[in-house]
């Protein structure tokens, strides 16, 4: 096995099989590292809580409910700016935010009573809201408040309430990740099933592990009604509560993070026989695939290519224009799950960029898997790493950019590396076309910048050339193109509008016409 | 003539690897139940042989099949000077090969799990 041993690891030696380089002629059978394994103690990484996967993640961005912590209010924190799981209701999900604030009396007397004050007070305060989600946390778990039964009273008192409550404590599993298993099963087995779905159309899916950053379900929605597809359910960016009630009422699974939400589409699978199509919505040859594969399993792949078409003539030049300038850049593809497989080989291939190392943070060894396959030859590929092994790949591997979350981006920044972020995005949605060609913007705007530039100077010993002016990105990244290329005529910078999500509330959608239903015989 | 086999199914191989997601679904007998149902009806396709719809899953097969004869006739075009058996054999090394590197040779701990 071609583990690599970080010099900062020496003293904590389980750390060792935590990384692998993938090096000539190696392949899946023998360049694996070990993942989804509790946190080795000595080693500070940067993983979230089982509580923070259920909620932050997946529970939150559903749209129209009430979303209760029970516990103390700082379990609340990862709300607006930290998360960007937008939706179309005036973004109810993020800008209110409800904990019942636990204190040490209640972890001594008990927090039932509060919590149900709390329930009914917010219920009160947005009559309109009839949909709630109750979240344990690691205190009121510990206490073993009973939420369940004190949720079964408070629907009994409001008549028309409903209430989904999820068991994920933030010890409850070594990552983040066991929250989403937690939350996918929960809401399977107690709530799938109680609603009756409209079905508006022949065709009709459940997205599945979509969660609008920045409005990449709108994005992807957009190409869904183009071709007449219903979404039935969004599980759960811009979700509807009781549209995720009615999971059961689709012809077909479409997954994207299946990270996140394998587990419900497998549960789908096994209990209502929908199948489960996995597929990417970034990078055009990969999101053309996609579209292609759900037009051919409803017959209507013709809908499928005029969309691909229509979108591929609009943006495929400006994104060619980005990729001119990023060829040969190296990242680090450094994001939380499964984005380390979705990008892996789309930004390689399409943008140019030489991804030296990927890592996931609490992905699976089955996404570790899948990023080693997409990556090319000599990537580091590191498992669940703390901040100095980080540190050590920046200085080993000099990456031109890094793709990651908050935490290691802050630090990037203080050895002079351009991060964007991986989960939220920089200028997103950089799902669809569109989207990918934003994203070749941010890692263009990040790596050329002027200002980064001016980092890379070390004043302590670095002549600082003051007289020379001022500089674009554009004289930066062009300086080494040939001629054909910087006037090239049929290229094109990004073109669209800074809001390329608000447009498609409005939008009118060609209506098809309905197959004429088949009677059943003997019906 | 067995290198050359070798070094085709490596092609086919790395196609999937890098462009698909079918073949890795979390445990073995799913992953067992993915590359049969696929490989297949690829196989079929590609010998020109009768490809069963009759069930959502067999569709959600097919659909991959098809985009996956699409990519490989357009990348491979060697594929297009092999006769029937040929192809067959060389499907039914790539099945092998894709078993070996997603289930059986997998260094994944968690496709024993029993449940998702």
């Amino acid at each position: 096995m071609p583990y690599h041993e970080f010099e900062v690891s020496k003293c904590i030696p389980e750390r060792k099989k935590h990384a692998v380089v993938k090096g000539p002629g190696e392949d899946l059978t023998s360049a694996l590292p070990a993942g989804y394994l509790s946190t080795i103690p000595g080693t500070i990484s940067e993983r979230g809580c089982a509580y923070c996967g259920a909620k932050h993640v997946i529970g939150t961005p559903m749209k129209d409910v009430i979303h209760l912590s029970h516990g103390p209010v700082g379990c609340t924190y990862d709300t607006w700016q930290t998360k960007r799981y937008i939706s179309d209701n005036d973004n109810f999900q993020l800008k209110y935010t409800f904990a019942t604030d636990m204190k040490e009396k209640h972890v001594i007397f008990g927090a039932e009573k509060m919590l149900k004050k709390n329930m009914l007070e917010a219920f009160k305060a947005f009559p309109e809201m009839k949909r709630m989600t109750v979240y344990q946390t690691c205190a009121s778990a510990l206490i073993g408040d009973d939420i369940d039964a004190v949720a079964q009273e408070v629907m009994e008192e409001l008549p028309g309430v409903d209430i989904f409550v999820c068991n994920s404590p933030g010890f409850k599993g070594p990552s983040q990740s066991g929250g989403h298993h937690t939350i996918n099963i929960a809401w399977m087995k107690n709530k799938v099933g109680q609603v009756e779905p409209k079905i508006t159309s022949d065709y009709v899916i459940n997205y599945v592990g979509e969660y609008n950053i920045q409005g990449d379900q709108e994005v992807m929605q957009d190409y869904f009604k183009r071709m007449g597809i219903q979404i039935l359910s969004t599980f759960t960016g811009n979700g509807s509560y009781d549209d995720l009630r009615a999971m059961q009422g689709a012809h077909l699974n479409v997954l994207e993070c299946a990270r996140s939400a394998e587990y419900i589409c497998n549960e789908l699978r096994v209990r209502y026989g929908i199948p489960r199509l996995d597929i990417d919505g970034f990078g055009f040859e990969a999101l053309s695939h996609s579209l292609r594969k759900i037009g051919l399993f409803f017959g209507i792949e013709d809908r499928a290519e005029k969309i691909i078409a229509e979108e591929t003539a609009r943006w495929k030049p400006e994104l060619d224009w980005y990729k001119e300038r990023l060829n040969g850049k190296k990242v680090c593809l450094w994001p939380g799950g499964s984005k380390l497989w979705h990008w892996a080989h789309a930004i390689h291939a399409e943008m140019g960029v030489e991804v030296v190392s990927v890592y996931t943070k609490f992905g699976h060894q089955g996404d570790m898997e899948k990023g080693i396959a997409r990556c090319e030859e000599g990537a580091l590929a590191i498992d669940d790493p703390n901040e100095l092994e980080s540190l050590e790949a920046m200085e080993t591997l000099k990456p031109d950019c890094i793709f990651t979350g908050k935490r290691p981006g802050e630090y990037a920044k203080k050895v002079r590396v351009p991060y964007l972020n991986a989960h939220a995005y920089h200028n997103g949605p950089w799902k669809g076309y569109e989207g990918w060609v934003r994203f070749a913007r941010d890692i263009y705007n990040a790596i050329y910048s002027p200002i980064h530039q001016l980092a890379l100077v070390d004043i302590s010993k670095d002549e600082l050339a003051a007289g020379t002016g001022f500089v674009t990105r554009r004289m930066l990244s062009d300086a080494s193109l040939p001629e054909k290329v910087r006037s090239s005529e049929t290229l094109r910078q990004y073109t669209g509008q800074f809001d390329s999500v608000s447009g498609f509330r409005d939008k009118t959608y060609p209506v098809f016409e309905r197959k004429p239903e088949v009677e059943t015989v003997g019906a | 003539m067995e290198d050359l086999q070798k070094d085709r199914i490596e092609q086919l191989v790395d196609y999937i690897m890098k462009n698909c997601l079918w073949q890795f679904h979390s445990r073995a007998w799913d992953r067992k139940r993915q590359n049969e149902g696929i490989l297949a009806k690829t196989a079929q396709l590609l010998c020109g042989d009768p490809v069963s719809l009759e069930t959502p899953e067999d569709r959600c097969y097919w659909v991959d099949a098809v985009c996956l004869v699409e990519a490989y006739r357009a990348g491979y075009p060697w594929l297009a000077g092999l006769g029937k058996a040929e192809l067959r054999d060389l499907m039914q090394g790539l099945y092998e090969r894709m078993d070996y590197l997603t289930i059986t040779g997998s260094l994944n701990l968690e496709l024993t799990d029993q449940h998702y």
